[in-house]
């Protein structure tokens, strides 16, 4: 039993910075319906930028972090200001396959400009001190990794659902045409979708790091298991991203422990496909509907 | 018409055809660099051009470390003036650990810029792509960067020479160690799923079976190299209760392990593979990488004063590499052979002098290698390894070399 629950904490753990990687990919696509293929590398270089200011620059952790979270929602503001906003009439999927274009220019230049070795992120948390509850083990980086992603997810959850700025965002998703229409300036308000989802994704990066070290393609599979969850939570549901990220976590835990360590994604993957044949939406995405 | 452009042809049958061959003659004869130099592909009167495919990109991209080492390490060798008045060229080409890139590079170093010979080249699979071509094309190969295993029993190896270790025999040897000097009675193996892995599984396997009963191997954990999630790994080999773990993997794998294993509170005899002896492991695992055990193939920096020449020969021009020792090093430790076969086959050089001449090094002390052997049939050239331990972050030695056995 002991062991059984010590999977699924690690699962939590590890399916919550899923979650945030998700949730930066369904907040962006929900307003612009735009698939971000960079989203991994504009978290890596906000993990990056980070670390130079902790270890170069010797900032506090915390201003250090910010000042990642702020480069990567700087560089994702500005991709829409100087690149999307100029092919607003292409059609979306144009639009995300220039995300991918992106995602080879920032891979490149972190690759210059930090260097292609392997960074151990310094971090307050550590990965080795451990708490013991019974047969329960439970390190201070998993809980407090688990803990920020949590407040992060709730405090998304208030500005999407209580703020002017949220509803804006969610004018946008729901009408475009309508909201502009309405007086809703809508290129403030996408370059600030594009920033808070790069925001995010930097914070799951800056989570990450401690755990898997820091180069600039360290979150390319984070990226790809986040972006899985947004599939299968629903690609236009926050909630849905959240469940898909600690289920898919949850479940590639269990699947290593109790049947295969070196199925365990492939294994998940494939619910993942059993799922969607079953609900093509998600789990808690909205019904596709077709006018006819 | 038809006529006509019969009669044409007939007219360009005399002079004119003729014109034409010599034209192309003396074409293909600049193309190639005149009669002067074509004597040996890839060595002018005033330099010799060698290659290598590496990854700069993507996520094997610190392994380029290795070339970039060695063309730092030419750098020094070419402003003492070359070899025999040449200077050194080294061609380096970005496969992004990627095999049709290889090959591709590997063509054009071979059929476009012509080299005289190849050194390094990273990964088993990249190296296999290219393997016939470069055998059919009688390249020069100085230390391909893959298990020395895959040569063993491989009949072209006329042009190959090697100073890699053998993942087999070095397994078989940490294996050994485990169980007869740490008294471990059960092994448990952390491995990349792939053929490096594997042979390092095989290696720990015989070990095991040739103890006679005085130890099991209880757990043998593979991971994906995109993995970056091993909690469960780590509770896997914590469940096996092993006593000794030996990885096979890569530094970002093998301190993620040790960090998990610390995590959950197991602690068992640590012992890796030299790939992960580089004193980076002790920043990037910290703590829990104390006490482990690696193997390793030259000194490590700041136990030997040539070995501490040559990192601050390479990074003086390049101050990027002091963060990747190990690996900067092991791109000179490639590439060394080959510099001294240079020397040895003299101001005339051919290939077949540069073999001969390499067939001469028997227990050659190199900058960080020590007794290199090769001979008519023998294109082995390592034939030890030793171990050290991981101290206070350094790696202090534990044995002396300890020899395995010569097989091609």
């Amino acid at each position: 039993m002991d062991l059984l629950l010590q999977y699924a904490v690690n699962g939590l753990a590890t399916g919550s910075l899923y979650a945030l990687v998700a949730l930066g990919i369904v907040v962006l696509y929900r307003t612009a319906r735009v698939l971000n293929f960079a989203h991994g590398d504009l978290a890596a270089l906000g993990t990056l930028v980070a670390y130079t200011a902790l270890t170069g620059v010797r900032l506090p952790f915390s201003l250090a972090a910010m000042t990642g979270l702020a480069g990567a929602a700087a560089v994702g503001a500005l991709f829409y200001a100087g690149v999307v906003r100029h092919a607003r009439e292409a059609a979306p999927l144009s639009q995300s396959i220039m995300t991918m274009g992106l995602a080879l220019l920032l891979g490149g230049l972190a690759a210059v400009g930090w260097g292609t070795d392997i960074k151990a992120m310094p971090f307050p948390l550590s990965a080795t001190a451990v708490w013991r509850l019974g047969g329960l083990v439970v390190s201070q980086l998993h809980a407090g990794a688990t803990a920020v992603a949590a407040v992060l997810m709730a405090g998304l959850y208030l500005l999407v659902q209580h703020t002017r700025w949220g509803l804006l965002m969610r004018a946008l998703s729901e009408n475009p045409v309508a909201a502009r229409l309405l007086g809703v300036r809508s290129d403030r308000i996408l370059a600030a979708t594009w920033a808070l989802s790069a925001a995010l994704g930097a914070a799951a990066g800056l989570l990450l790091a401690p755990a898997t070290l820091v180069d600039p393609f360290f979150m390319l599979n984070p990226f790809l298991k986040g972006f899985a969850a947004a599939v299968m939570g629903g690609l236009d549901s926050p909630p849905g991203a959240v469940v898909g990220g600690v289920v898919l976590g949850v479940l590639e835990s269990l699947l290593a422990g109790y049947v295969s360590v070196a199925f365990k994604s492939t294994l998940a993957f494939l619910l993942i496909v059993m799922v969607l044949m079953a609900r093509p939406e998600g789990l808690l995405g909205r019904e596709f509907q077709r006018r006819v | 018409m038809l006529g006509r452009g019969g009669d044409a042809h007939r007219a360009m049958g005399g002079a004119g055809w003729r014109a034409v061959w010599v034209a192309a003659v003396a074409l293909a004869a600049l193309l190639t660099g005149g009669p002067a130099h074509a004597a040996e592909r890839g060595v002018s009167a005033n330099e010799v051009v060698i290659g290598t495919s590496t990854p700069l990109s993507g996520p094997a991209a610190p392994w380029g470390a290795t070339a970039l080492g060695a063309e730092a390490y030419l750098a020094h060798i070419n402003d003492q003036g070359g070899i025999h008045g040449r200077r050194i060229r080294l061609e380096i080409r970005d496969d992004a650990y990627l095999p049709p890139r290889a090959v591709a590079n590997v063509r054009e170093l071979v059929d476009r810029v012509g080299v005289f010979a190849l050194v390094g080249l990273i990964g088993t699979a990249n190296a296999l792509a290219v393997r016939d071509y470069v055998v059919a094309n009688q390249v020069l190969w100085i230390t391909p960067a893959i298990d020395a295993q895959v040569w063993v029993g491989y009949p072209h190896t006329r042009h190959l020479f090697v100073t890699y270790p053998n993942y087999l025999q070095e397994a078989i040897i940490l294996g050994r160690y485990a169980i007869d000097e740490l008294g471990a009675r059960s092994l448990a193996v952390f491995y990349q799923n792939d053929d490096y892995g594997k042979t390092g599984l095989a290696g720990v396997q015989q070990a095991v079976e040739a103890s006679g009963g005085q130890a099991r191997l209880v757990a043998a954990v593979p991971y994906e190299l995109t993995e970056t999630d091993l909690s469960g790994h780590a509770l896997r080999l914590r469940q096996s209760g092993a006593e000794a773990l030996v990885l096979y993997a890569t530094p970002r794998h093998g301190a993620m392990i040790a960090a998990e294993i610390a995590k959950i509170g197991y602690r068992p005899h640590r012992l890796a593979t030299f790939t992960l002896a580089d004193p980076v492991m002790a920043t990037l695992a910290g703590p829990a990488w104390e006490g482990t055990i690696v193997a390793g193939f030259f000194d490590f920096p700041g136990t030997n004063p040539k070995v501490d020449r040559v990192l601050s020969i390479i990074t003086e021009r390049r101050p990027d590499l002091a963060a990747t020792p190990f690996n900067a090093l092991a791109g000179v430790a490639f590439l060394e052979p080959l510099l001294e076969g240079l020397r040895r086959a003299g101001p005339d050089l051919t290939r077949e002098r540069f073999v001969q001449a390499m067939e001469t090094l028997q227990g050659w002390d190199g900058e960080l290698l020590q007794g290199v052997t090769f001979g008519p049939g023998r294109r082995q050239g390592l034939q030890a390894i030793f171990l050290a331990q991981y101290r206070n972050g350094q790696p202090v030695r534990l044995t002396d070399w300890i020899p395995y056995p010569v097989e091609f």
